[in-house]
This record gives structure tokens, C-alpha cells and sequence, in this order.
């Protein structure tokens, strides 16, 4: 078994432990989770001295689908963030979840749902960045937005977290599936299904940078980048392990590994990589002034977050050596730094009780070990010396430097912005006068946040393991080898003279918040005001509001209900009959004498329907329209179609039973009332006109497809001739079972989902 | 107006047919369904005899008969069992790397018999096709008559408790 596959079975693995563990008792799933987590990280630690390893499965060969996957440098990279960063994630979450749900006065078995989500996320991760087949990076890209709703969504009984979850599968969602439209549109130019192969082909074919647009905006969406940004701050409604799991390692850095995965394409595209420096600049802009502004301790990390991989995003817009290396490396620094923050704030938020900065303060003496772990974290995240922040901050810092001032600029106001914030951020928590007095509180909640602080400096001082990484996964994203060798210079380079600046810079806006809090916090306002959550939230209502409105049509009465159905439907046939050749059709064939008594069953049926016309008594006209039904099935019998008679007849019989059954089950009043309700000359008038447009069209169809038929045997002749190859004798029912064997799955699919339909309607009993 | 007795007489020779039509008509819907690929006959066509020959059970001895009898009591499971056996038809053969749907022997291959029966995949699909259909006409039927059986239920409940109140009937 190879390293990959050691990967993906450990991965899928876990969920499916975490539920067996729950049948046994929901109590034993924290600890199944850790362990199954803290293995999944000794594979994913043991595959770095592993070659590269694939995977590949040939499925539905006909559509050229393979399950193909490979890990690869940029696999590792993220593959180790998503169990690396979710096993010291889990571990945190087995005691907080207990605290959780108890505060929520939940039971235990809330947990299964909580860890089967979590680790399904985990293993939806490795798959993604593992996968090489286009629809499999998109089928593993819909599981990780699938596995996020329930995860947001998980505290279900507030409103908050539905709705946040409904807004981060809507955006994530909808976006996933011009991900899907975009690789068929690749699949339409290379011809192939495999990301590797298209990337050997070499060029950007007709429509392929549209198709990366369209990835793009999947993968920006992803990592809440502007415009799209919106759905993270209102994500924070989640446990704070989700916030921190899906947040700063996973979620959000899909998007941006998929960006890596596709920029061997994407780099070919000029304007494309414009796109992402003007989104990755905004998002660094718009997501650090906003979290400047927050005061809930989640919503600056939220903000932050987004800022932060706007940072990422700039860089793969600016492109070259440094960009696509600064990226990755930057990623890796990232989650480490911003995940230990994350489970920071949830601690905090479980010693005091407190939620915003307003509230707490001081807290460095009653959590020594906390403010530790976070102030490690904090110092990486605004890219002090000896952290891993400082090198992923100069190489943003050196490839500004090599495309000149406005680069240089805009790459120190960010870092500017992330400076006063996090300042902020830690300064408020730990510093000053104790405000709300905290609690003790597990040790489990503590020491994951030191381990990442410990990495944050380990980074600092020793970077090459970190460095590794990254130039591996950089060697993917640019489709070349690379190298990646970072040291500290004590000279006045560029690169140091930005960083100083940058940390003056942002201690000048921390220290200066006074004059500026109030234009920041009316831009914030602003923003919601006009921004894209406010038409998120207008196109949201406006939908509901047609739904509505055709809803209340349709249930209005039956007349409607059926109306609503047959209309739709009789206006697309008519268009068809209209825009259809009809040579050869609507003719007249010759009636022989052998033809004789297939005219009387047929004026038998005639009849029979003339007569349902003139009934008005509920049971007759059940069996009156049943003797149109037998009468097509004498028709059937001197066509020398006796097993299609059999059929019809138990079917009307059947129907004929079910219809009277329906009837009894109707309120008598109601029944009484349609039969004795006198109906005006109008409205009788407008139902008879009704009804002779719509027979003339049903039998003008029916005319032109069965004159047609006569015209063209091909099909059936071919199907013949095949029938006894395919072991048949009876060609009625291999067409059924195998030649148009798709239909019948169709239509018994359709049948099921009716008795689904039935059972459920009947089960409270009487129709009211 | 038929009479009273004539009723009765009626009543009892559909409960004779009903009874005695019961396990022959199961074999005949059985026997069309397997010899289908052979000779006359598929999976829908023994699905509707089969339905009906058991709810003539119910029409004969009433709801509560329906409910003894266990292909009854099961109809709607027969009928998911038969959508699932056709979804594994259709998309197992996928797993393997051919088509949706693709049957096996594949063509022009041996296939095994046992007098008129075959054994191919074709086959188990109309067992399927069989399986919904019956399931559907009877489950349907079944979820019909039991929504009346609980709607008499209340009538008859509600009509005690007035009884026991002294007040008007419901």
C-alpha cells in the first residue's frame, strides 16, 4: 500500500470509526476521533519520506473517468495542514465539545454528528488535494461545502447558525458548480479528463482561460475573497474548533490550493493573474479595516482570515519565484499562526465567559500558558523576527520589491493593517487591568495553543523543514523545480526596511485608532449597508418571494394545481408541434376490411368518453372513465397485442380500484358539493374550449408522432437482429430490460418516489 | 337493488375466487416474469397480476386480511428492495468500468439456462421492474385502505367519548 493510499483509507477511515463508536456509546467518540486523527498524522508525517505516490482506478471508461490520485509536493503541503492543524484541532474540540454541549443542555450524542462531520471534512481535504480527474476535484471539492454546512450549522436550534450555514453553502455551493462548468469546458478543449495531461499538453486553448476564470471564482469564493467574502464572518456562528479547523487550515485554504493546483494554466493567462492581484488587494484591504473595526474576538480572526489569504491570492497574481514560493510557504505559516489564535478566542471565550475585547482584559496572569501560546502565534502572524511570520512576510516583502512601488506600497499596507489588528487583538486580551474575572479551565484547551505557538518560533529559527514544503508544493503549482532558502540579514535591505516600516506603520494605526474609528466603522457600515451580503439577502428574499407566489397559485384549488402542471407543459408541446418537420406526418393511411373491428373498439371508446362527459356522480364517472381504459385494451386485443391487453385491463382494473379507494377517503361534503355545484354558462363555455384545445393538440401529437413511425424502422429492424444476441427471444422485454433499459430505470424511479409521495400524504390519515 | 342475500352470496363466491386465485396467480405472475426473455410476458406484467390478485384479497376479506398477509404487509420494502436491485444492475457494472447498465454475459456470450429461464443480468432487472411494480400497486392500495381504517378508528373513538359524555353524537 502506498503512501497515497495510505492517506485516503485513514482518512475515510476515521468518520466511519467515529459512527461505530457512537453505536457503541457516543461518549467513546471524542477519543476515537483523537486517536484516529493522531493517526491519520503520524501517515501524513511518515508519507514526507515517501516518494511521490498515485493512486489510479479506471471508472466509467466509456466517459474517460478515472479515479486518479497523487501525492504530490502541494498535496503534502495541504494534506498536512488538514490533518496536522485538525489533529491538534480534534484534541481540542474532545474536551470543548463536552463543555459545549453541556452548556447547551445537549446530549452526548450530539458528539457523533459533531466528529462524523469534522473528520469527514478532514478526509474530503485529502482528497481534494490529492485528486487529478476534473470531476473528482469537483466531487471532492462538493464534499468539503457539504461537510461545512452541517459543521456551521451544528448548534441547529438558533437561527443564527442556519442561516449562516444556508449563506456558506450558497455562496460555496453555487460557485462549486461553475468549478464544475469550468472543467468540462476543459475537458472540451484537451479532451481529457486528467489535470496532469492537459498540463503536458502545453498552451491555453479557445475557451480554457474562461474555464479558469470560472475555477477561480469557485476557488476565491472558497477562501472568501472580496466580493464573496461575506459568508465568513457570519460562519463564526460555529463551535469555535469548526472556526478554527475550517477557517484558518482547511476551508478556506481549499480555494487557494486550487488556484495552486490549476496555475500551471493559470499563470499563462495574463489577465487573469490581474484579477487576482485587484481581488487579493481588496480582500487585504477590505478584510483588515473590517477587522479593525470588530469587537467580538471571532469577527477580527474572521476579517483577519480574510485579509490574510487576500495576501496569498496577491501573490499568486504577482506570479514569479517569489510569489508562487511566498505562497506557499505563506499558507503553511498562516494556519499554523491563525489556528492557534482561533482556539485562543474559544478558550478565552470558556474561562470568562466573555465574547468581545470590550469585555476582557488582564489576562496574562490567570493564563500564563494561554497568553504565551497565542502571544508565539500573534508574533508569527505580524511577522516578527525569530517566528515563522517574519520569512513569509519578506517573501511577499521581496517579490513587491522586484515589480516596483505601487507593489511595495500596497504590500506594506496590508501588512500594516494585520499589524494594528492582531496589536489589538492580543494586546486587549492579555494586557491591562483584568475586566471579567476567568475561570480555570482544562488543559486540553491550552496546551494545542502552545504546541502552535512552539511551531510558530520553531519556523523562526529553524525554517527549512517549513521551507521544503513549501518550494515542493511551489514545484507543483509552477510545474517546475524549485528552491526555497530563507536566513535573516542584518543589513538594510529592501525587504527589512518594509518590514520596519510595516511594524511602524501599524503601531502608528493602532496607536492613532482614536481619530480614524469612526470613518472605519462608517465604512463597515457602508458595506452592509450597499455590500454583497445586502443583495445576497435581496436575491435571497426575492426567490423566496417567487417560489411563494407560485406555490400559493398552486395549492390554491385543484383546478389550479392542475393548471399549473398542464399548462407549462401544453405551451412547450405546442412550441414543439410547431418548430418540428412535418413532412410525411399527419397522413392518412388506408382503412381494409381487416382493419373492421378495430374501428368498432374504437368507436367504443369514443363513446365511452363522450359518456364521462354527461356524469356527474363521483363513482360512475370512476367507472365510466375505466370503460374508456377497457375498451383501448379490446383495441389492443385485435391488434393481436394479447399481453399488452392483459396488462391494460389488471392496470385500468387496478386504477379503477384505486380511484373509488381515493373517493372514499374524500370528506362526503366535499364530494357532495362538486357534484351538486351548478356551474355557470361561462365557466362552462371557458372549460369546453379548454378541453377542445387541448384533445386537438394531444391528437395532433399523437397524429404526427405515429405516422412518423411508419416511416423509420431502422431502429427496430437493428434491434431485432440483435435481440437473440443478447440471449433474448422476446424483444418487447429486452428493449425494457436492456436496449432502452435507462428508461425503465427512469420510470420505476419515478414510481417509487410516488408510492414515497402516497404513503407519506395518507399517513395522517383522511384526505381533509 | 341486489338483496340482502344476494349480497351475502356474492360476498361469498368473490371470497372463494379471491382465496383459491391467490397462490396460482402468483405463480403464473412469477412464471411470466422469469420466462420474459424467452417468451411473453416482462416484470410489469406479472407486477400488476400479482397486485392484483392481493388486493382481491383485501376487496374479498377486508383491510384487516391485507395486513395478516406478509407480501402485503411488505409491499412498499418489496418495491424499494426491487429500485435498489436495479440501481446495483445499472451502476455496479460502472464500478468496474463499463457502462451504466451494461448486462452480463455480454453479447454473443454463453449464457446458462434452465429451460426457458436464462441466467443473465436482463433477467434480475425485470425481477426489479417486477418488484416496483407490485410494490407499488399494492403499497399504494395498502396506504389507501389503512388511511380509512384509522379514519373509522377515530369516528368510532370520538362517538365513544360523546356516548360516555351524554352529549350529542359526532
Amino acid at each position: 500500500m502506498n503512501a497515497a493510499m495510505m492517506l485516503l483509507v485513514i482518512s475515510f477511515a476515521a468518520p466511519l470509526l467515529v459512527l461505530v463508536a457512537g453505536t457503541i456509546n457516543a461518549r467513546l467518540v471524542p477519543h476515537v476521533a483523537v486517536l484516529a486523527t493522531a493517526l491519520a498524522a503520524v501517515v501524513v508525517g511518515w508519507s514526507f519520506w515517501q516518494p511521490d505516490a498515485a493512486i489510479r482506478w479506471t471508472w466509467a471508461e466509456v466517459y474517460g473517468l478515472h479515479f486518479e490520485l497523487r501525492l504530490d509536493g502541494l498535496a503534502r503541503l495541504y494534506a498536512l495542514l488538514a490533518i496536522g492543524i485538525g489533529f491538534l484541532v480534534v484534541a481540542y474540540a474532545s474536551r470543548y465539545m463536552e463543555l459545549h454541549l453541556h452548556h447547551g443542555d445537549r446530549p452526548a450524542s450530539d458528539h457523533i454528528r459533531f466528529f462524523f462531520f469534522l473528520l469527514l471534512f478532514m478526509a474530503a481535504m485529502v482528497g481534494l488535494v490529492m485528486a487529478q480527474d476534473l470531476i473528482l476535484i469537483f466531487v471532492f471539492w462538493d464534499l468539503t461545502a457539504i461537510a461545512s454546512f452541517f459543521l456551521i450549522g451544528f448548534d441547529q436550534h438558533e437561527e443564527d447558525s442556519r442561516s449562516s450555514a444556508m449563506m456558506a453553502l450558497v455562496v460555496t455551493g453555487v460557485t462549486a458548480v461553475l468549478v464544475l462548468v469550468g472543467a468540462m469546458l476543459l475537458h472540451h478543449d484537451y479532451g481529457t479528463w486528467s489535470l496532469p495531461a492537459i498540463i503536458e499538453q502545453g498552451g491555453i486553448q479557445d475557451s480554457a482561460p474562461w474555464a479558469l476564470l470560472l475555477i477561480a471564482i469557485g476557488a476565491l469564493a472558497k477562501s472568501a475573497q472580496v466580493p464573496l467574502h461575506f459568508w465568513l464572518p457570519r460562519a463564526m456562528a460555529a463551535p469555535t474548533p469548526v472556526s478554527a479547523y475550517l477557517h484558518s487550515a482547511a476551508m478556506v485554504a481549499a480555494g487557494v490550493f486550487l488556484i495552486g493546483r490549476f496555475y500551471p494554466l493559470m499563470q499563462q493567462v495574463d489577465w487573469l493573474l490581474d484579477v487576482f492581484l485587484v481581488i487579493g488587494f481588496a480582500s487585504m484591504l477590505v478584510g483588515g479595516i473590517l477587522a479593525l473595526t470588530r469587537n467580538v474576538l471571532k469577527q477580527v480572526l474572521a476579517y483577519s482570515t480574510i485579509s490574510q489569504y487576500g495576501y496569498v491570492v496577491f501573490m499568486f497574481g504577482m506570479g514569479g519565484d517569489y510569489g508562487i514560493k511566498g505562497a506557499s510557504f505563506y499558507v503553511l505559516a498562516h494556519a499554523i499562526v491563525k489556528s492557534a489564535l482561533f482556539l485562543t478566542a474559544g478558550a478565552v471565550t470558556e474561562a470568562t465567559g466573555k465574547k468581545t475585547l470590550a469585555d476582557i482584559g488582564g489576562l496574562r496572569q490567570t493564563m500564563p500558558m494561554l497568553a504565551l501560546g497565542s502571544g508565539m502565534a500573534a508574533a508569527g502572524l505580524v511577522a516578527l523576527p525569530l517566528t515563522i511570520g517574519f520569512f513569509k512576510d519578506e517573501l511577499f516583502f521581496a517579490r513587491a520589491a522586484q515589480l516596483g512601488a505601487p507593489y511595495m506600497v500596497m504590500a506594506v499596507a496590508g501588512a500594516a493593517l494585520t499589524f494594528a489588528y492582531i496589536f489589538r487583538f492580543w494586546t486587549h486580551i492579555f494586557l491591562g487591568r483584568e475586566i471579567s474575572p476567568s475561570q480555570p479551565i482544562s488543559t486540553w484547551l491550552v496546551w494545542p495553543v502552545v504546541v502552535l505557538g512552539l511551531l510558530t518560533v520553531l519556523g523562526g529559527i529553524w525554517p527549512a523543514p517549513f521551507t521544503h514544503i513549501a518550494e515542493a508544493a511551489a514545484s507543483v503549482s509552477t510545474n517546475s523545480p524549485q528552491k526555497l532558502h530563507v536566513e535573516y540579514v542584518i543589513a538594510p535591505i529592501v525587504e527589512n526596511l518594509m518590514a520596519i516600516s510595516t511594524w511602524v506603520f501599524g503601531f502608528g494605526i493602532y496607536w492613532t485608532r482614536r481619530r480614524w474609528w469612526r470613518v472605519a466603522l462608517g465604512i463597515a457600515h457602508l458595506g452592509e449597508q450597499l455590500g454583497p451580503a445586502h443583495w445576497y439577502y435581496r436575491g435571497l428574499n426575492g426567490l423566496n418571494h417567487l417560489s411563494d407566489s407560485i406555490h400559493s397559485f398552486e395549492v390554491r384549488d385543484l383546478r389550479s394545481r392542475v393548471a399549473s402542471i398542464l399548462l407549462p407543459a401544453g405551451i412547450l408541446v405546442g412550441l414543439a408541434v410547431l418548430v418540428t418537420p412535418n413532412a410525411n406526418s399527419f397522413e392518412i393511411g388506408p382503412i381494409q376490411q381487416s382493419d373492421f373491428t378495430l374501428v368498432i373498439m374504437l368507436i367504443a371508446a369514443v363513446v365511452s368518453g363522450l359518456v364521462v362527459m354527461t356524469l356527474r356522480d363521483h363513482l360512475r364517472l370512476a367507472i365510466g372513465l375505466s370503460s374508456v381504459g377497457y375498451s383501448l385494451a379490446g383495441v389492443y386485443a385485435f391488434m393481436s397485442a394479447p399481453n399488452v391487453t392483459l396488462v391494460a385491463i389488471v392496470v385500468e382494473t387496478i386504477l379503477s380500484m384505486f380511484l373509488i379507494g381515493m373517493m372514499v377517503l374524500m370528506p362526503r361534503t366535499i364530494l357532495r358539493f362538486e357534484t351538486e355545484a351548478d356551474s355557470d354558462r361561462r365557466s362552462i363555455s371557458r372549460d369546453a374550449v379548454i378541453a377542445t384545445v387541448a384533445g386537438l393538440l394531444v391528437f395532433f401529437v399523437s397524429w404526427g408522432a405515429l405516422s412518423r413511425t411508419s416511416w423509420n424502422t431502422e431502429i427496430i429492424d437493428s434491434q431485432t437482429v440483435l435481440t437473440p444476441a443478447v440471449h433474448g427471444k422476446n424483444i418487447v422485454t429486452v428493449i425494457l430490460a436492456d436496449f432502452r433499459g435507462f428508461d425503465t430505470m427512469g420510470e420505476i424511479t419515478v414510481i417509487t418516489i410516488t408510492l414515497i409521495g402516497i404513503i407519506s400524504l395518507l399517513r395522517s390519515g383522511r384526505l381533509r | 337493488m341486489p338483496t340482502r342475500d344476494s349480497l351475502q352470496l356474492t360476498g361469498g363466491m368473490l371470497q372463494m375466487g379471491a382465496r383459491v386465485l391467490l397462490v396460482p396467480g402468483f405463480i403464473i405472475a412469477i412464471a411470466i416474469m422469469l420466462k420474459g426473455y424467452a417468451d411473453i410476458g416482462d416484470g410489469f406484467s406479472a407486477g400488476v397480476i400479482a397486485a392484483l390478485v392481493v388486493i382481491v384479497q383485501g376487496l374479498a376479506f377486508g383491510a384487516e386480511e391485507l395486513e395478516r398477509i406478509a407480501v402485503a404487509r411488505l409491499a412498499p420494502l418489496l418495491g424499494f428492495i426491487g429500485l435498489g436491485l436495479a440501481y446495483a444492475l445499472a451502476f455496479v457494472p460502472v464500478l468496474f468500468g463499463y457502462p451504466i447498465l451494461t448486462h452480463f454475459p455480454r453479447m454473443n456470450e454463453h449464457a446458462e439456462h434452465f429451460g426457458p429461464l436464462e441466467f443473465i443480468t436482463p433477467v434480475l432487472f425485470d425481477v426489479a421492474v417486477f418488484l416496483v411494480v407490485y410494490g407499488f400497486c399494492v403499497g399504494a392500495m395498502m396506504a389507501v385502505s389503512r388511511a380509512e381504517v384509522r379514519h373509522q378508528r377515530l369516528i368510532r373513538r370520538a362517538r365513544q367519548r360523546a356516548g360516555s359524555r351524554g352529549g350529542d353524537a359526532v
